[in-house]
């Protein structure tokens, strides 16, 4: 085994500390029933009432966001009723005005935009695994469009030159509408017909699909250019190198250009890669909820400003994970210069 | 002499004839206006404003962004509420009508600012002087904004495709389905309650669009469309080969005003009078008729 470095060391014990202090908190946060014997004799009353009644009219909202657990106890109506409580380390704090509220609200909005307790395809989830999924298909596409745009033979240049023009030139949020909208109507089916007709979440998982097609195919054609550029950029000195090995065209791509040409397509696919998560944002046109439609729909509901903060927090975090990754990625693929 | 008696004869009968077509005319013209107050509601109206312009509402203490004009702020896209004609910039709708009626008899000229849903009430008092997008009163708005009296109440409506044969007799029977409605609208705030508080499981489908909503319907992604019965009213009728209104709910009505900054007391008592002599004289009826009266 390779010896570990001193800063390798101090990071991972900070890391498992920080777990540690993570699992012991999540321990003593209270629980749903535990704080729900906070609530007020009228909101006892009525959730007890609620048992009996079919149209029911207290909502419980209960918020276990990893050591810090809020409470929220809401009746709808002409006399609309609400409490508020945090939970943190067994103790329940009422949390209906003052900095309380806001740490409630806080708690509640980042719960929210992080889509727990939520299916794959809402918030957080959606925005991560929308992205990176459209990345992977983007760079395995690209690939192939910038070989055949690269090739001198017309018949794989001219359609992935057209290909290229035609989803670089056109906006994405029409290419979305076009997916989820025009061409099941004109074939006559339904994104939710695609999966289990049963399952109700199958409306989301439909729209999805059409999202990570039309991310992919666009983004496919943002990537052939970086990565053509990235190709093209490699010395002619290698080609005639390679030729006069006696290697094929082939064999030269695969064991001496792409190689090379991967560090430095990495910087722009890595910008291409945030590009997306921010346009993530368009699958509200479809139905879906990201961490920026969330946060706009709190916003109009609750009137709070406040919201974008934990949006903005998320997402530098979401980016400095990846971006973490890419530069890894980078210094790995930087041995070959 | 001769002379003079021939000319004040003369002028007499000059008079006299004068005075009988005048007086002629007058009575045709009381005729008329009786004909057409049986006849034609409308024709009634425009001759009444035109009488009633002589007490305008006094709106000396109203404080206003630009003088002379009432900006409002609508999310244009919300048919019968409001929409743009053919042309792409006039709006047109219920709330149009209303507003711009309201407007005119406050001695106004109306500036309609188009924007976003989302974050309408941020605008209030900085980007226009009202709201008038069929905003729904509620305690909670009320809070942050004042209100006009209502000028139009609203029930939820469930829309199912024509060729379904489910019957819906309450909204507890769209249990197991998957709904369709438009992000941050009664409509969602009710179903988002009915699926919160556990009365039905429900899969809610929200969108930013009615229309959106609407196409979801017809391609089969949703089951039913949950929207505020003004509206179905103003789009199913349109497409009697493709919708059908399965439901009205009545349990929980509601109400729409006209939406203005918190504390702006002259604007809204001068609104409220121009609204109450709208319904005292049968406008706000008549424009309800217009734009609604299709569905019944």
């Amino acid at each position: 085994m390779k010896k570990l470095s001193k800063k390798t060391i101090i990071t991972i014990i900070i890391c498992l500390v920080v777990i540690a202090a993570i699992v012991v908190l999540n321990r003593m946060m209270p629980s749903q029933e535990e704080m729900i014997e906070n609530a007020s004799e009228k909101m006892e009353k009525m959730i007890e009432k609620d048992e009996t009644r079919s149209r029911k009219r207290v909502t419980v909202t209960y918020n276990d966001l990893f050591i810090v657990s809020y409470l929220s106890l809401s009746s709808s109506g002409a006399n609309e009723m609400r409490e508020r409580f945090v939970g943190f380390m067994n103790h329940t704090y009422n949390a209906d005005e003052g900095k309380m509220k806001v740490t409630g609200q806080m708690i509640n909005y980042t719960y929210r935009m992080l889509g727990r307790g939520q299916n794959m395809m809402y918030g957080a989830k959606l925005t991560i695994l929308l992205t990176t999924l459209t990345t992977l298909i983007g760079v395995f596409l690209g690939t192939f469009l910038a070989l055949g745009k690269i090739s001198k033979r017309k018949i794989l240049n001219k359609p992935c030159s057209g290909y290229i023009f035609f989803f670089r030139g056109t906006p994405l949020l029409i290419q979305l509408f076009v997916i989820y909208f025009t061409i099941p109507k004109i074939f006559g089916f339904a994104w939710r017909d695609l999966f289990d007709a049963s399952d109700t979440e199958s409306v989301y998982k439909g729209a999805f699909l059409a999202a990570l097609i039309a991310f992919g195919l666009n983004s496919g054609a943002y990537c052939a250019e970086i990565i053509r550029a990235a190709i093209q950029s490699i010395d002619k000195g290698q080609y005639e190198a390679a030729k006069a090995l006696g290697m094929s065209y082939g064999k030269t791509m695969r064991k001496v250009i792409i190689p090379q040409s991967i560090r430095r397509m990495i910087p722009p696919v890595c910008n291409e890669f945030i590009m997306i998560l921010k346009d993530a944002s368009l699958v509200f046109a479809i139905s879906l909820l990201d961490i920026t439609t969330i946060s706009k729909t709190i916003m109009t509901s609750e009137g709070s400003y406040m919201v974008f903060i934990p949006a903005l927090i998320i997402y530098l975090i979401i980016t400095a994970f990846f971006s973490f990754i890419f530069n890894k990625i980078e210094e790995r693929f930087s041995i070959y210069e | 002499m001769k002379k003079a008696v021939k000319f004040l004869a003369l002028c007499l009968v000059l008079a006299l004839a004068m005075s009988m077509v005048v007086a002629c005319s007058k009575d045709d013209k009381k005729e008329e206006t009786k004909k057409e107050d049986t006849k034609n509601d409308t024709k009634n109206e425009d001759t009444k404003t035109e009488t009633k312009e002589n007490k305008t509402i006094d709106i000396s203490g109203v404080k206003l962004l630009n003088e002379g004009v009432l900006t409002v702020g609508s999310e244009v896209g919300y048919p019968p509420f409001e929409d743009f004609a053919e042309d792409g910039k006039t709006p047109i709708g219920y709330d149009m009508d209303i507003i711009s009626e309201v407007a005119d008899r406050l001695g106004l000229k109306v500036n309609v600012i188009n924007t976003a849903w989302d974050g309408i009430f941020a605008g209030i008092g900085e980007n226009y002087d009202v709201v008038c997008s069929a905003v729904t009163i509620t305690a909670d708005r009320k809070e942050t904004m004042d209100f006009s009296t209502p000028y139009i109440d609203n029930y939820q409506a469930v829309v199912l495709r024509k060729d379904d044969t489910r019957k819906i007799e309450s909204l507890k029977d769209l249990d197991g389905m998957v709904i369709s409605l438009q992000k941050e609208t009664t409509s969602e705030v009710l179903m988002q309650d009915y699926k919160g508080t556990g009365t039905i499981s429900v899969e809610i489908v929200a969108n930013e669009k009615v229309t959106t909503c609407f196409t979801q319907l017809e391609n089969k992604e949703v089951d039913a469309v949950v929207v505020d019965s003004t509206v179905a009213d103003g789009i199913v009728p349109k497409n009697t080969d493709k919708y059908v209104i399965a439901y009205v709910d009545k349990s929980e009505p509601e109400q729409f005003g006209i939406a203005m900054k918190k504390g702006n007391t002259e604007l809204q008592k001068a609104i409220n009078e121009a609204l109450a002599q709208m319904a005292e004289e049968g406008v706000i009826e008549d424009t309800y008729d217009y734009w609604f009266k299709s569905a019944e």
